[in-house]
């Protein structure tokens, strides 16, 4: 919230300088946004004294004036304006010059005639007619003869404010206001706090002869206050009351509106004045909309209301969004005679609620939204119908209409001061801590170690010990907090055994060239389509976020596969030759869509390479050094991915569990994403890999006897994959099989169509004994007659 | 025939009779032989010499065979004197035939001489993701602290999110994050303290926990925010927990992160989930709280936000506060990464570009 400095001092009394205030502020737990002095935005202009006028030789509107500025040579600006004479004083902007309307004025050339600077209306120093008389006039700002020439504007517009933005937290609805933070600075500085005057003189009547107030729903409005003001006298409020709406962000409108407006910055709680003469049957019914109502708002937008909105109607129509926005019909303007003054309670999860619903957000539903004191609501319309008193502006009609179902009482809060204190771990007398809470508007006694404090309706954020122990803490000091080394038994932490796993497969595939990537966890609703996956894929069951950021980023991701292409391409299209990735994170599988409960979060790895180097069996053997690490034995399996290359892909099976496909990717897909090299990617059920149990590992002896090795040559089929090769050799070859070794694989010249030449080293050895030349002979044999079965010619 | 000489042996022996001739043709022979082997250059040289010296028709040998002309009482004496030197010789030999090795071994080393700052025979090798690298070091200053790392769901209920941490529905605090919402009461979890309360309902205290973990914010995308961000989420429930224990942990935490001489600061604030809550300011590392640029001149660096928990947070979560209490805090890792490697920009640790990735 923004206050000016000087309203401030009027409740409170500021010692410090601002910079320390604010200081002081922020280690009291209002953080501060912003200090901007006032003026700051003004710059280089100065007053200064029209010597002479000469018309422009090339223009019938332009003037050429030389000005004085108290140096001894003139300066010569060139105006448009028609509304000055020779001798008259006025804001001469001069070069490199800054102006609040945020223009920057430098010399140049006005048709051709050198201009050292522009002459200021009020409009440009963005001045009202309270703040300066003449302001508002159509043309050069015409000054008074109260400062000499060269005078800086600021000085001349007593411009000696400081505008500090507090950040109110959530929890301190009451200090957003002028009085809120003024309370606290009197605390924190320690200095003496004044509560405005209530007081006010009504010209008799009786309030129920004007109007009936009917509360239909106390749950939604617990309080509600009406007052009457006959023969409104609208004019200007005054410069005082502007300047206070100004540096909060408010807009002067006149007095009556302008009252509501500083009631509200002042005390919290928002007003609405209504035009008494437009509400039918001169009555007021707060009350929930009904079905088919609509209402056109102050600033002219139309809004249809449903059931759940709450309204402050007349006899016949909502005449006011309650807490929102006022209606447009009763709206206050310069001709009202007579007004009805609101000040309310609204429940503020209803306000929230329909302010999101219509999409308005105003002062006034933001405080409401927040909380506003019960107590406070009689105190602010007190207060306003002090100020309209003061300033004259309309007859006050006796008596007050104030709807509510009883008031409550102080909290009270019986607790030992050391309770209070074992929270913190800091020493505070318990005269330190009676003395902070009663500062801050608790009153506070003590009995023995056990205080009473009673907590007004205003600080309903204050329930228990711990909140006590904050306000004493916010003002007696957070560095009296002196760190402590944690205590008790003293044990490493523990890792979750899946984050043990994961870590190990991470550093095996850093080591093994991968960088790891991190990508957003939800994509493009658009994305799963690049994959050509067929309509009835379970991957294409993802679940939408209700209220994205935009369709790049509206749907959780089911599959990993499609951020990886992006960040390939990414790669590729900055020219890096080539690269190899990994990424860890989850696939979001949804137990049922529409969503009615937490989908599956499952861990998903996705590897994806590229580059002269690579190819599938690159990824294959990532693949295969990652199952190894955790122990698990792979089976390779044909797959049809459709966004796989339909001959280069393969299914893989960890312990029997299908936990991978992986491949060249299809130049269909590839394309989408503007891949026109090689380019393999793996999609990893990282669940799946983490169930396995290693098997503990038991030292094996190394051998003692001698390996013998055969080299198997043959012809196959073409078509044969070599698993199936190795599967006969290892059948053949059985307990004895050390080692299968592909050594050469060869299609061509000499080898008949159809065939191909594939070459193995075979070792086998014994663990208990030298191999005898039976006993590689009979192996030998097995291992051919297998082979034989699979069709391989074996050659000499 | 042979005068009787005397000449001193290193035995201590006397020749009596002649043999000076024989023993001058040994030192002649001796000396001669010596000279040649310094002389020799390569191993082929030092070859010749030996065979001249002392192979079977060497010179050295041939003495020997002269021997039959001495007298019996002068052949041993000669005959130790001719073997003294064939003995030292041969040693010379083998010296010379050493140094030469080493020299031709050096001269081969020196020829092998490379250029050193040719290019390494590249080793690739991947790295991890910067937000991991400073999340593992976390995890180990925290591990080293007894916490345990635990883990949550990403996609959390409302009640999990927000109504546990006392923030219910329609509450002004829901402003301070922006959601996303997959349905009515399911959402991607705004902050990781939504682990806290899971922790809390599955352990009895004493609890020590970190919770890592992706968060999710509806902030549009711009160099200083994302949508999505990681957390690191801190819960201490015990007996007798107070917030100057707090402030020990997270200055044992900022000394490792920051260096030793780094000041924690606390400054008090609000989150619905903590009573009372402080945003914990350390002193900026670039200037060492002079002031700078980083810091905008105030010498502290906002890191984190943290506090005791709220009772009513306990309390829902089966915990009597008046018997235990704990602080919770919550660290953003991605603002520790990109400060922690001066990245002026938080898209990149998500545009994955291999040579960014490469520098960590």
């Amino acid at each position: 919230m923004k206050i000016s400095l000087n309203a401030l001092k009027y409740y409170v009394d500021i010692n410090v300088p601002v910079e320390e205030l604010c200081d002081r502020m922020v280690m009291a737990g209002f953080e501060v946004e912003s200090i901007e002095k006032q003026g700051d935005n003004l710059v280089n202009v100065v007053v200064a004294k029209i010597e002479e006028i000469k018309p422009h030789e090339n223009s019938d509107h332009l003037q050429i004036c030389q000005m004085n500025i108290g140096e001894k040579e003139l300066v010569q600006i060139v105006t448009g304006a028609q509304n000055i004479k020779e001798g008259d004083l006025v804001p001469a902007a001069l070069n490199d010059s800054y102006l609040p309307c945020g223009a920057h004025i430098v010399s140049g050339k006005l048709r051709g005639v050198e201009s050292n600077g522009m002459l200021c209306s009020g409009e440009e120093l963005c001045l009202t007619e309270a703040e300066y008389e003449g302001a508002s006039v159509n043309g050069i700002l015409i000054l008074k003869n109260t400062h000499p020439v060269g005078t800086d504007m600021r000085e001349v517009l007593g411009l000696d404010d400081y505008i500090i933005d507090f950040k109110i937290t959530a929890n301190r609805p009451d200090c957003n206001c002028f009085i809120g933070v003024a309370k606290e600075i009197s605390v924190v500085l320690g200095t003496q706090f004044k509560m405005p005057e209530t007081d006010y003189k009504t010209v008799g009547g009786d309030i129920k002869d004007y109007i009936s107030v009917e509360v239909k729903n106390y749950d939604l409005c617990p309080r509600y206050i009406g007052r009457v003001v006959k023969n409104l006298r609208i004019k200007e409020s005054p410069v005082w009351m502007q300047k206070a709406l100004i540096a909060s962000g408010m807009r002067p409108i006149n007095n009556i509106v302008d009252i509501t407006n500083f009631v509200m910055l002042e005390t919290g709680q928002p007003m609405h004045a209504f035009n008494y003469n437009d509400l039918a049957d001169k009555k007021i019914i707060v009350r929930n909309a009904r079905q088919g109502e609509s209402i056109t708002t102050l600033d002219g937008k139309d809004y249809n209301l449903t059931e759940d909105m709450l309204v402050i109607a007349d006899g016949e129509k909502p005449s006011c969004l309650a807490g929102i926005m006022g209606g447009k019909e009763s709206e206050i303007e310069a001709d009202t005679k007579d007004l009805f003054l609101e000040s309310a309670k609204f429940r503020r999860d209803n306000i929230r609620h329909t302010g999101r619903a219509l999409g308005i957000r105003t002062e006034a539903s933001g405080r409401y939204e927040r909380g506003v004191d019960i107590l406070n609501v009689e105190y602010a319309a007190n207060r306003a119908l002090n100020l309209i008193s003061a300033l004259d502006a309309g007859d006050i009609i006796e008596g007050v209409i104030d709807c509510n179902q009883g008031l409550p009482e102080d909290k009270i809060i019986t607790v030992t001061t050391d309770k209070i204190m074992e929270l913190i771990g800091v020493e505070v007398s318990d005269e330190k801590i009676v003395e902070i809470l009663n500062a801050l508007g608790l009153p506070t006694t003590i009995n023995g170690k056990e205080i009473t404090c009673r907590v007004p309706s205003i600080r309903d954020d204050i329930e228990g010990r711990a909140d006590l122990a904050e306000e004493i803490m916010r003002i007696y000091g957070y560095d009296h907090i002196v760190g402590t080394k944690m205590r008790g038994t003293v044990n490493r932490g523990k890792l979750l055994p899946e984050r043990i796993k994961t870590n190990k497969i991470k550093k095996l595939l850093t080591g093994a060239g991968l960088y790891e990537i991190a990508t957003y966890s939800f994509i493009s609703s658009k994305a799963i389509d690049t994959l050509m996956l067929p309509e009835n894929d379970e991957r294409r069951n993802e679940i939408k976020i209700i209220n994205p950021l935009g369709d790049e980023y509206s749907t959780m991701r089911t599959q990993l596969t499609t951020s990886m292409l992006t960040v390939l391409a990414t790669n590729i299209n900055k020219k890096i030759s080539e690269g190899r990735f990994f990424e860890i994170s989850k696939r979001f599988v949804p137990k049922a869509l529409p969503l009615t409960e937490q989908p599956l979060e499952l861990p998903t790895m996705s590897i994806g390479i590229y580059g002269k180097d690579e190819d599938f069996f690159t990824l294959k053997g990532i693949i295969e050094a990652m199952c190894s690490l955790l122990g698990a034995h792979t089976q390779y399996e044909r797959s049809n991915e459709p966004y796989l290359h339909p001959g280069r892909q393969a299914l893989v099976k960890a312990n029997n569990k299908e936990f991978c496909v992986f491949g060249e990717v299809h130049p269909a897909v590839a394309v989408n994403y503007g891949i026109e090299e090689k380019v393999y990617v793996a999609d990893i059920k990282l669940d799946v890999l983490l169930d396995i149990e290693k098997r503990k590992t038991v030292y094996k002896p190394l051998p003692k006897f001698p390996a013998v090795e055969r080299d198997f040559a043959m012809l196959v089929d073409a078509d044969l994959p070599v698993g199936n090769i190795e599967r006969a050799i290892s059948s053949g070859a059985g307990r004895l099989l050390e080692k299968i070794e592909l050594f050469d694989v060869y299609q061509g010249a000499q080898i008949p169509q159809g065939k191909k030449s594939v070459a193995y080293s075979v070792w086998l050895r014994s663990a208990d004994s030298t191999l005898t030349d039976t006993q590689i002979e009979e192996v030998n044999n097995k291992i051919i007659k297998k082979l034989q079965s699979i069709g391989a010619e074996l050659r000499k | 025939m042979l005068r009787p000489v005397v000449i001193s042996s290193q035995d201590g022996a006397y020749f009596l009779f002649g043999g000076e001739k024989m023993k001058e043709q040994l030192i002649s022979i001796s000396a001669a032989a010596k000279t040649a082997v310094e002389a020799c250059e390569n191993e082929a040289q030092i070859e010749e010499v030996r065979v001249k010296y002392l192979g079977k028709k060497g010179e050295l040998t041939a003495i020997l065979k002269q021997m039959g002309g001495l007298s019996p009482e002068e052949r041993p004496i000669m005959g130790q004197l001719v073997n003294q030197a064939k003995q030292e010789l041969e040693a010379l030999i083998t010296d010379k035939k050493e140094i030469l090795k080493q020299a031709a071994r050096d001269e081969k080393l020196k020829a092998e001489t490379i250029d050193i700052t040719m290019p390494a025979k590249e080793l690739k090798v991947g790295k991890l993701h910067p937000l991991n690298t400073v999340l593992d070091d976390m995890i180990n200053i925290f591990q080293s602290m007894g916490f345990d790392v635990v883990d949550g769901p990403e996609v959390e209920t409302d009640y999990y999110n927000f109504e546990c941490l006392n923030v219910p529905a329609d509450h002004p605090a829901r402003d301070m994050q922006d959601t996303f919402y997959l349905a009515d009461n399911i959402l991607l979890r705004t902050q990781t303290s939504a682990a806290q309360i899971r922790t809390m309902e599955n352990l009895k205290p004493p609890i020590r926990v970190i919770c890592p973990g992706r968060v999710f914010r509806a902030d549009e995308v711009d160099a200083t925010h994302s949508p999505v961000f990681h957390q690191i989420e801190g819960l201490v429930v015990d007996k007798g927990v107070t917030m100057c224990d707090l402030k020990g942990v997270l200055e044992q935490f900022a000394h490792e992160i920051y260096g030793k001489d780094t000041k924690v600061k606390f400054r008090p604030s609000f989150f619905p989930f903590t009573e009372p809550s402080v945003e914990v300011d350390v002193t900026c590392s670039e200037c060492a709280g002079k002031g700078c640029r980083v810091c905008k001149g105030s010498g502290w660096i906002e890191i984190l936000g943290a506090g005791m928990v709220h009772p009513n947070v306990l309390r829902s979560c089966g915990i009597d506060p008046e018997e235990y209490s704990g602080f919770a805090f919550g660290i953003g890792l991605d603002r520790l990464t990109t400060t922690r490697y001066k990245i002026s920009d938080i898209r990149l640790l998500f545009e994955n570009d291999k040579r960014f990735l490469d520098q960590f």
